[in-house]
C-alpha cells in the first residue's frame, strides 16, 4: 500500500472542436468509473485540487513565440499547474507516488512552442521536472513516455540535458504520428546516451512491452540512479485506441506502472474513450496505490492481431543492439557571431498538424565537457520571414556556458522579433519583445 | 404561530417554544435512555398540550447511536461487483454476497447475469435466514436498475414477505457507500417506524394536530413519514449551524459549538451552510447521506485536564461535569470559573482543581494556560475545515479561474461556555468571536426554524435514451431530441415540480446549476449528448429571532 496523490482534473469545459478527439468527453467515463468504484475513499489515496502554473513555470521549459500572449493558455496553465502540486506534495512528503490524472496533454510540445501540435500546447512533465530541480533541488531525473506516440515534445525539451534521461516507448515512426522516434535518436552531443526511443511493431501487446521494459528501459533505469522517475501515461497503446494500433490491455499498464514505480505518473493520450480509458486510468491508479488492479476487465475483447512474443523478443534484442552501435557524428564550428566556443548546428522543421503549418529551426548547443552546454534555437514560421530565439543556459551549468548564455542573450536583442532567455541555474526566465521590451519572470512571481 | 424545536443531545435534550420569531418557552431535560419519553418530557415542560402549533421539529440521535451501538438487526447483503476493483480493497463492515451480472458506466448491460445461480442464492436465502430484511445493490446501477429489480424479483418469489432494499434509491456513485447507506437504511427502519409511531401518538395524545417533522443531517427537514431514517444521522451539528444563523444578521461565519466533552464546528456562507463534499460517515460506515460540512472536535468544556510530568494535556474524555460544580476532575471549565469568565461554579473548588494541577502560586496562569489549548485544539480544526473548502476539487477551467476567496470569517460562538473561551478564540484567530443571546437552546431553535430543503440532479444520456433523477433513484426513457437544449431545462423543471409537490416544498427559492453538456462522438460524428443539471433549495433557516 502507497500513499497516492491523485489530481484528476477532466476540463469538462473544454475541448479542441466538438467532434475532436481532446474533447468534454474524454475523461468523462473515467470519472464515473473511479467514482462509482469509490477509490477516493481508500485510506491511502488522497485528492488534490487544481491549480494554475505561473507562466514563469512554463517558461523555464518552453520558448512560447511570437509571445504567450499570443495564445489562449488557461487550460494548459491548468494541466501543468496541477501537475506542479503533485510534484510539490510527492518533494514533501506528502505523498510516495501519484497521478496527474489531467487534460490537456503535453508530450508534443517542445522546446518553442508556435501553437498546438499533436493535441498539445504546453509540456505538463518538462514544466514539472525542471521546477523540481529548481525548487527542491533534484538533479538526476527520469522521464518514460509510454504513450503509444513518439514523446517527440519532451525529447526535443531535454535533448541536450545530461541529467534527464528520457525514454519513450511507441509504435514505430514509420506507421504513427509524430514520424519520429527512432535508435538513432541518441541525445544531443553534450548528453549522448541520454534519450532513448524504443520503436515497437503495431499490434504489439502486455507481453511485448513489457519485455521491452524488463530486458531494456529497466536496466538503463538502474544505470541511470534518477532522484525521480516520471511517466508520461498515455493510453492509447490500448487494443481499442481509434487512432493506433496497439494490443496493451488495462491489465497491462497496471503491469506497466507496478513494474516501473514511478512517482509521478501524468496523462498524456489515450482516445478509446469509451473502451479503454475507465479501465486503464483504474488499472494505473491501483496499481499506484498497490491495490490489485487483477480484476480491471474492459467490456470489450482484443480484435487486432497480436505480435506474438517470440517475434518481438529477437525485435527487441536487435533493436537495442543497433542503439548500442548507433555513433555520434557531430558537426562542430566556432562561429563568428555567437560567443567563443564550437558549436553544434542541427538545422530541423517541426510540423504543427492541429493548425498545418511547419516551423523552421536552427538548434545550437555549445561544446561543454563540463554541463549540458549553452542551448541556441532559433525558430521561424515560413512564410513569414520574422525570427524569434532561445538561449537557455542549463541546470549545473559551467561559468563559460553561463556567460556565454548572458553574451548571446544581449546580442540577440534587437536582431529578433522576441527573444526567451531561460536562466535554469537562477530560476529566471527574461523575455524580450521588439515591441514590448524585457519583461522579466522571476521565482517569486505568485501562483495566480 | 407558534413553532417547538427540540435537540436530543448525549446529556440533554434542549426544547424550544417560539412565537412569532420571540421564545416564549424554553427547557432543558436530561436525555433518558428511553428516546420517546425523553421528547415527551420536553414536551411537557414546554406545556404546550392542546396548543395550535405549526409544527414541531425534532433532531434525534436515535439511528446515528442505533448504528454507533449495533443496535440494529441484521440483513443479507447480495452484491453485484462485476469487474474492475477488488471488494478486499474495502474494508466491510458488514457480510455480503457476490452475485453475477455487470453493468457498465452508461448502464449498459456488460454480463448477463447467472440465472441458475441467483436463484439458488434466493433458495438458499429463504432456508437460512435470519430475518426478511434483503439488500441488493449492483455497481453502476444508478445508472441501470434492470439487474437489481430482477434479483429482487427473485427473492420476491422466493418468499413474499421479503424486505428489499435496493441500492439504486439512492442514485449517486460510490458502490461502496451506496451498498452501505441502503443496508443502514433498511435496518433502521423498524427502529424508526416505531418511534415515529409512538411519538405521533404521544403527541396526538396531547392534543397537538401540528405536524411532527424530522431534522436531516443536511439540515434540511422532511415530515417524520416521509423521511429515510439514515439520513436523519448527525442532524445535531446541522442543528447548531441552523441555531446560530436564525441568531444572527451576518452572512459568513464559522460555528462553534462549545458542548461539554464535544465542539461542533460548520461554516455558513452567503447564507447558507456549506455542504459536504463527500457523504456522512457513521462508525465504520461511509455513506451517501448528504451532510452539512461540519467537524466534531473532541474537546469541551467538561474533557478531563490531565497532568503528565509537567506538561498538562487534554483528554478526548469527560468524567464528570467539572470540579467546580461537583464533579471528579479539574476541566476546563474550572479554569473558566477560576477566572471568573463564566457565572456559575464554586471559584473556591475551580482553585482546588487547579492546584492539584499546579503550583498554587501559579492558578492563573495554568488556568489560562488550560484555556489557550482547548482554543488551540478547536483553531486547528477551523482552519483545516476552511481548507478543505478553499480546496475542494473543480473538474473544470471556470472553477479553477475562479476559486474560492479566502474569506476572514468571524467566529460564532455557542454553548454553555462560550463566553468562557471567547478571548482566547480571538486570540488565537485574530478574528471577532460573538456569542448568541440563546447559547444554551441554541441547537432547539435551529431545529424550530430549520427549512426544508430540496434538490434535483438529472443525469441524462440521449444517445442511449434514459434519464436518472440522483436523489430519488428514479430511472425513465428519454423521449426529446439527441440535442435537447432549452428543452431539458424545461425537463428538469418539471421533474422538480413534481417532486416538491409530493414533499410539500415550495420551489420559488430554487437555484439552477449551470448545466453540463458532453457531446457523445461516435466515428467522428456526434451522435448525441450526456446533460448533467441540478436544482437546489439550499439548507437555511425561515427567519430570524428577535
Ligand atoms: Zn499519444
Ligand atoms: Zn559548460
Amino acid at each position: 500500500m502507497k500513499n497516492t496523490g491523485i489530481l484528476f482534473f477532466p476540463a469538462f469545459d473544454w475541448s479542441l472542436g466538438e467532434t475532436h478527439p481532446e474533447r468534454e468527453e474524454r475523461l468523462l467515463y473515467t470519472q464515473e468509473q473511479l467514482f462509482e468504484e469509490g477509490i477516493l475513499d481508500l485510506p491511502q489515496i488522497k485528492q488534490f485540487a487544481p491549480g494554475m502554473a505561473p507562466l514563469t513555470k512554463a517558461l523555464l521549459a518552453q520558448a512560447v513565440f511570437p509571445s504567450p500572449e499570443h495564445h489562449d493558455l488557461d487550460a494548459h496553465l491548468i494541466a501543468a499547474g496541477s501537475t506542479l502540486i503533485l510534484g510539490d506534495a510527492l518533494a514533501k512528503g506528502q505523498i510516495q507516488n501519484g497521478f496527474a490524472l489531467v487534460r490537456p496533454p503535453g508530450h508534443h510540445a517542445g522546446a518553442t512552442v508556435l501553437g498546438n501540435r499533436g493535441f498539445c500546447t504546453l509540456n505538463n512533465e518538462a514544466i514539472l521536472v525542471n521546477h523540481l530541480r529548481a525548487e527542491y533541488g533534484y538533479q538526476r531525473i527520469a522521464i518514460v513516455d509510454t504513450d503509444v506516440h513518439h514523446g517527440d515534445g519532451t525529447q526535443d525539451i531535454f535533448y541536450h540535458d545530461p541529467n534527464v534521461l528520457f525514454i519513450s516507448l511507441h509504435q514505430d515512426g514509420r506507421t504513427l504520428y509524430p514520424g519520429s522516434g527512432f535508435v538513432e535518436e541518441k541525445g544531443g552531443p553534450n548528453a549522448w546516451g541520454m534519450n532513448v526511443d524504443i520503436p515497437l511493431p503495431p499490434g504489439t501487446g502486455d507481453e511485448g512491452i513489457l519485455y521491452a521494459l524488463e530486458e531494456w528501459v529497466l536496466p538503463r533505469l538502474q544505470a541511470f540512479k534518477p532522484d525521480i522517475v516520471i511517466n508520461s501515461a498515455g493510453q492509447d497503446n490500448h487494443f481499442t485506441d481509434p487512432l493506433a494500433s496497439m494490443n496493451v490491455s488495462a491489465r497491462g499498464y497496471g503491469r506497466i506502472t507496478e513494474r516501473l514505480k514511478p512517482d509521478l505518473a501524468v496523462l498524456e493520450g489515450g482516445y478509446s474513450i469509451e473502451d479503454a480509458l475507465p479501465y486503464v486510468n483504474l488499472a494505473i491508479l491501483l496499481a499506484l496505490a498497490g491495490e490489485d488492479y487483477s480484476g480491471v476487465v474492459e467490456a470489450k475483447r482484443p480484435t487486432r492481431p497480436e505480435v506474438p512474443l517470440s517475434q518481438i523478443k529477437p525485435y527487441i534484442q536487435e533493436l537495442k543492439r543497433e542503439y548500442d552501435q548507433v555513433q555520434a557524428n557531430w558537426l562542430w564550428r566556432a562561429e563568428a557571431s555567437l560567443p567563443g566556443g564550437y558549436w553544434a548546428y542541427i538545422p530541423r522543421t517541426i510540423y504543427y498538424d492541429t493548425e498545418g503549418f511547419q516551423e523552421m529551426r536552427y538548434d545550437r548547443v555549445r561544446q561543454c565537457s563540463h554541463c549540458g552546454g549553452t542551448v541556441y534555437i532559433e525558430s521561424r514560421r515560413p512564410p513569414f520571414h520574422t525570427r524569434h530565439a532561445l538561449v537557455r543556459v542549463p541546470f549545473a551549468a559551467c561559468p563559460e556556458c553561463r556567460q556565454a548564455g548572458y553574451d548571446l542573450w544581449e546580442y540577440l536583442i534587437g536582431r529578433m522579433e522576441s527573444v526567451t532567455f531561460q536562466d535554469q541555474p537562477g530560476n529566471v526566465v527574461q523575455f524580450w519583445h521588439i515591441s514590448k521590451g524585457v519583461k522579466v519572470f522571476g521565482p517569486s512571481d505568485p501562483r495566480p | 404561530m407558534s413553532q417547538v424545536g427540540i435537540d436530543v443531545g448525549g446529556t440533554f435534550t434542549d426544547a424550544v417554544l417560539l412565537t412569532e420569531g420571540v421564545i416564549t418557552k424554553k427547557t432543558k431535560v436530561p436525555t433518558q435512555e428511553n428516546l420517546l419519553l425523553t421528547l415527551l418530557n420536553a414536551l411537557d415542560q414546554l406545556d404546550v398540550a392542546g396548543k395550535e402549533l405549526e409544527h414541531i421539529t425534532v433532531s434525534t440521535t436515535l439511528v446515528t447511536n442505533g448504528i454507533l451501538q449495533r443496535r440494529l438487526p441484521e440483513g443479507k447483503v447480495y452484491l453485484l461487483p462485476g469487474s474492475g476493483m477488488k471488494m478486499e480493497s474495502f474494508a466491510w463492515p458488514i457480510p455480503y454476497e457476490v452475485l453475477s451480472g455487470e453493468i457498465d458506466y452508461r448502464g449498459r448491460e456488460v454480463v448477463q447475469p447467472n440465472d441458475l445461480e441467483w436463484y439458488r442464492a434466493a433458495q438458499q436465502w429463504k432456508k437460512e435466514r435470519e430475518s426478511n430484511l434483503v439488500t441488493i445493490v449492483g455497481k453502476f446501477s444508478h445508472r441501470n436498475k434492470i439487474h437489481e429489480e430482477r434479483l429482487a424479483t427473485v427473492f420476491r418469489q422466493a418468499d413474499p414477505q421479503a424486505h428489499i432494499a435496493l441500492g439504486h434509491d439512492w442514485g449517486q456513485a460510490n458502490f461502496y457507500r451506496r451498498s452501505l447507506t441502503a443496508y443502514l437504511n433498511l435496518t433502521s427502519t423498524e427502529l424508526f417506524t416505531q418511534f415515529a409511531s409512538g411519538l405521533e401518538q404521544a403527541v396526538a395524545q396531547r392534543g397537538i394536530r401540528a405536524p411532527i417533522m424530522v431534522l436531516k443531517a443536511d439540515g434540511g427537514v422532511l415530515p417524520l413519514s416521509r423521511i429515510r431514517p439514515v439520513e436523519t444521522v448527525y442532524s445535531g451539528p446541522a442543528a447548531s449551524v441552523l441555531g446560530a444563523m436564525a441568531q444572527t444578521d451576518a452572512s459568513s461565519f464559522v460555528v462553534v459549538d462549545i458542548g461539554g466533552t464535544t465542539t461542533d464546528l460548520g461554516i455558513v456562507l452567503s447564507n447558507s451552510p456549506l455542504l459536504s463534499s463527500r457523504g456522512a460517515q457513521i462508525g465504520p460506515f461511509a455513506t451517501l447521506v448528504r451532510s452539512l460540512a461540519v467537524r466534531s472536535v473532541p474537546v469541551g468544556g467538561d474533557s478531563a485536564v490531565i497532568r503528565q510530568g509537567k506538561e498538562l494535556s487534554l483528554a478526548r474524555y469527560r468524567l464528570g461535569p467539572a470540579f467546580c460544580l461537583g464533579g471528579p476532575v479539574p476541566t476546563p471549565t474550572d479554569a473558566m470559573c477560576y477566572l471568573g469568565l463564566v457565572p456559575f461554579g464554586d471559584r473556591q473548588k475551580a482553585g482546588a482543581a487547579l492546584a492539584s494541577l499546579m503550583q498554587p502560586q501559579e492558578l492563573a496562569q495554568t488556568a489560562q494556560h488550560i484555556l489557550q489549548m482547548v482554543a488551540e485544539r478547536i483553531a486547528q480544526e477551523i482552519e483545516s475545515l476552511e481548507k478543505e473548502w478553499r480546496e475542494e476539487p473543480a473538474y473544470k477551467i471556470w472553477g479553477v479561474l475562479h476559486p474560492h476567496e479566502a474569506l476572514q470569517l468571524h467566529v460564532w460562538a455557542s454553548g454553555g461556555c462560550a463566553s468562557g473561551l471567547k478571548t482566547y478564540l480571538e486570540e488565537r484567530l485574530h478574528t471577532k468571536v460573538r456569542i448568541g443571546r440563546y447559547p444554551e437552546v441554541s441547537n432547539a431553535i435551529g431545529a424550530a426554524l430549520a427549512r426544508p430543503t430540496f434538490s434535483c440532479t438529472l443525469h441524462l444520456d440521449t444517445v442511449l435514451r434514459r434519464f436518472r433523477i440522483e436523489e430519488t433513484g428514479e430511472q425513465g426513457i428519454w423521449e426529446g431530441s439527441k440535442r435537447p437544449h432549452l428543452e431539458v431545462d424545461t425537463f428538469l423543471e418539471q421533474v422538480a415540480l413534481r417532486l416538491a409537490a409530493a414533499q410539500g416544498i415550495d420551489l420559488r427559492d430554487a437555484q439552477k446549476e449551470e448545466f453540463d453538456f458532453f457531446p457523445i462522438v461516435q466515428e467522428f460524428k456526434t451522435v448525441g449528448q450526456i446533460v448533467r443539471g441540478a436544482l437546489h433549495v439550499p439548507p437555511g433557516v425561515r427567519g430570524r429571532i428577535s
